[in-house]
């Protein structure tokens, strides 16, 4: 590990990793409120405030807030809803907005300024969400098929003998029950992760080849990287956005999957 | 919430092209975990590397031949 070496020897760059994403307590030793914590809870009051203004005067000629409050529930309606689940998706659909808008704040709160953290990349959100998203479908199958027949469809396609059920019935629950919201989990967290920690490098390794490194060559490369931190925030925002719409999508892909007639 | 226009009726599974995609993904992935993992707890067993690498290659092909049957058969 070169940026350890480095490091050690008391002057270089070093290199951010994971410890970026490791936050003291915002209150002192012995809290346990950190950053993170702070940026859902913030993420929470905005989007139900927000919510809350754009339906509390809720009128045939809609004000500006509410114009845009329902254009955006209309979105996750129409285009994941519907799109994905089709008309009886329209029951499901106040858990994918919910979903889609709290995913998307925490997300993009990875490149305001001052928070600059998408709270999604601490593991514990995405996986909490993911496990309600399985407890959701799973339970939405077993309602509309009955605990026995769910079963039966998820792990017994027809038109095979039967000794191959023993292959292939395992197989068929693993990947539904574990690698589903497993793959949900790991798709966003990592996202975030890794997009957070290319702008911190970005950002660090052009101040300091920049203010540290100095000379001519220094410069203009940590011009460049800082220029280029600019373009890689606004690809972020787009990354951001866009995870939360996945993994809204694959949630109502799910239930749609649930609750069709057969697999 | 307004009722749905019939145009929104036959909007069902516009998008089951992404969800097979996903699920053969999934599918074949857990082909690996699941027999894979046999495999490697009878490797522990008996000491015998042999199992984890059937196993493995078991996984594989009967996640592969899962996708086929539940994506790839013309119904």
């Amino acid at each position: 590990m070169s940026s350890t070496y480095l490091a050690a020897e008391g002057e270089g760059f070093v290199s951010p990793g994971p410890g970026t994403f490791v936050y003291p307590p915002l209150f002192g030793e012995g809290t346990f409120f950190t950053k993170p914590m702070l940026i859902t809870v913030l993420g929470t009051i905005a989007i139900g405030l927000f919510f809350y203004l754009a339906a509390r005067r809720a009128a045939m000629v809609p004000s500006k807030t509410q114009y845009i409050g329902e254009s955006a529930y209309g979105f996750v309606r129409n285009s994941i809803a519907l799109d994905a689940i089709g008309k009886q998706g329209l029951k499901y659909v106040p858990y994918l907005a919910t979903t889609f808008f709290f995913l998307a704040v925490l997300n993009i709160a990875g490149i305001i300024p001052v928070l600059q953290f998408p709270a999604t990349s601490r593991i514990a959100l995405p996986l909490f969400l993911a496990v309600i998203t399985c407890l959701i479908f799973n339970a939405i199958g077993i309602k509309k098929h009955g605990l026995f027949g769910y079963f039966k469809d998820l792990m017994f396609p027809p038109g095979i003998p039967w000794p191959v059920y023993i292959l292939l019935a395992p197989i068929e629950f693993v990947s539904t029950i574990i690698i589903r919201p497993l793959t949900l989990t790991l798709r966003l967290t990592f996202n975030m992760f890794a997009g957070h920690l290319v702008l911190v490098l970005f950002i660090l390794g052009g101040e300091y080849l920049v203010f540290e490194y100095g000379g001519v060559v220094g410069v203009a490369a940590g011009s460049v990287a800082l220029f280029g931190s600019l373009v890689l925030t606004a690809f972020e925002g787009f990354v951001q956005l866009l995870q939360a719409y996945v993994f809204t999508l694959l949630s109502a892909l799910y239930i749609g999957g649930a609750l069709a007639d057969e697999h | 919430m307004p009722p749905t226009s019939p145009d929104e009726e036959s909007r069902d599974f516009r998008r089951k092209g992404e969800a097979d995609a996903f699920g053969a993904f999934g599918l074949v992935i857990s082909g690996v975990l699941v027999w894979g993992g046999v495999g490697f707890l009878l490797t522990e067993k008996f000491d015998n590397q042999v199992f984890v690498l059937g196993g493995l290659l078991l996984g594989m092909g009967a996640g592969l031949y899962l996708v086929w049957l539940r994506y790839g058969r013309q119904s």
